[in-house]
């Protein structure tokens, strides 16, 4: 794996190769979340494994833009925002942000800011795939109804795009 | 000019349609958008439902309003609401 600040990846997402990636001198605290692959229950079964894809030059570059934001809006020093994207088992890391800054304030503030707007608009989706008897099989759309979003969301993000 | 219209899909655009990509001939007039979302839908009547919460990208662009014309060699991306993370 290339070590990138922004990347939609095959391949597992590693936290030690982050955590390389935000080192800096300068900064005292380093916030670094992973988001993983969760056994939910679902009427037919148990989910076994999700798969994740992306409108991949879209998402990534609505991964730049948050990445920028999170330098000027909270003084982050360095960012990662990676996510991962084929079918991922229960327990795989989907998603990886992370952020170094001076202090944990700024650190924290940044990786909840690109963690919540990553989920809330970057180009992603998943469906389960839930395990039934025993076997594979049954894909289930996974995304929230659009009526969440509020239209200043919608109108803002689009057009930044 | 003819030619032809990519379409691309994700989620459940593309489970209710079978396939995560698609191409659409086009004649010299072009098509509107609305046009070929119900094509697209009387071919596959689960798509009719999924389109009612998606959002729309033509040419990498979003389609904030209106109904665009498409032309040969335009992109169209279905995107359904957003679930990563």
């Amino acid at each position: 794996m290339v070590p990138v600040p922004v990347a939609i990846l095959r391949s597992p997402l590693s936290l030690p190769a982050a955590y390389r990636l935000l080192t800096d001198p300068e900064s005292g605290g380093i916030a670094l979340f992973a988001g993983r692959v969760r056994a939910d229950a679902r009427p037919g079964g148990r989910v076994h494994s999700l798969l994740y894809e992306a409108d991949e030059r879209l998402a990534l570059a609505y991964f730049a833009r948050i990445s920028e934001l999170a330098r000027h809006r909270f003084g982050a020093r360095r960012v990662v925002v990676w996510h991962r994207v084929g079918e991922l088992p229960v327990g795989a890391i989907s998603v990886v942000v992370g952020v170094a800054a001076p202090h944990r304030e700024a650190a924290f503030a940044a990786a909840r800011y690109l963690i919540d707007s990553l989920k809330k608009n970057a180009p992603i989706w998943k469906t389960d795939r839930v395990a039934r008897s025993g076997r594979a099989g049954d894909v289930r759309p996974r995304t929230k109804p659009r009526g969440r979003r509020t239209t200043a969301d919608a109108g803002s993000n689009s057009r930044r795009l | 000019m003819t030619g032809s219209v990519a379409v691309r899909l994700f989620a459940q655009a593309r489970i209710a349609v079978g396939r995560a990509s698609l191409s659409r001939p086009v004649g010299p007039d072009g098509l509107l958008l609305s046009e070929l979302l119900s094509e697209l839908s009387k071919e596959h009547p689960r798509l009719r439902a999924v389109l009612k919460s998606c959002r729309y990208v033509q040419n990498g662009e979003f389609v904030d309003r209106g109904d665009p014309l498409l032309v040969a060699g335009d992109e169209v991306a279905i995107h359904p609401p957003y679930s990563g993370g």
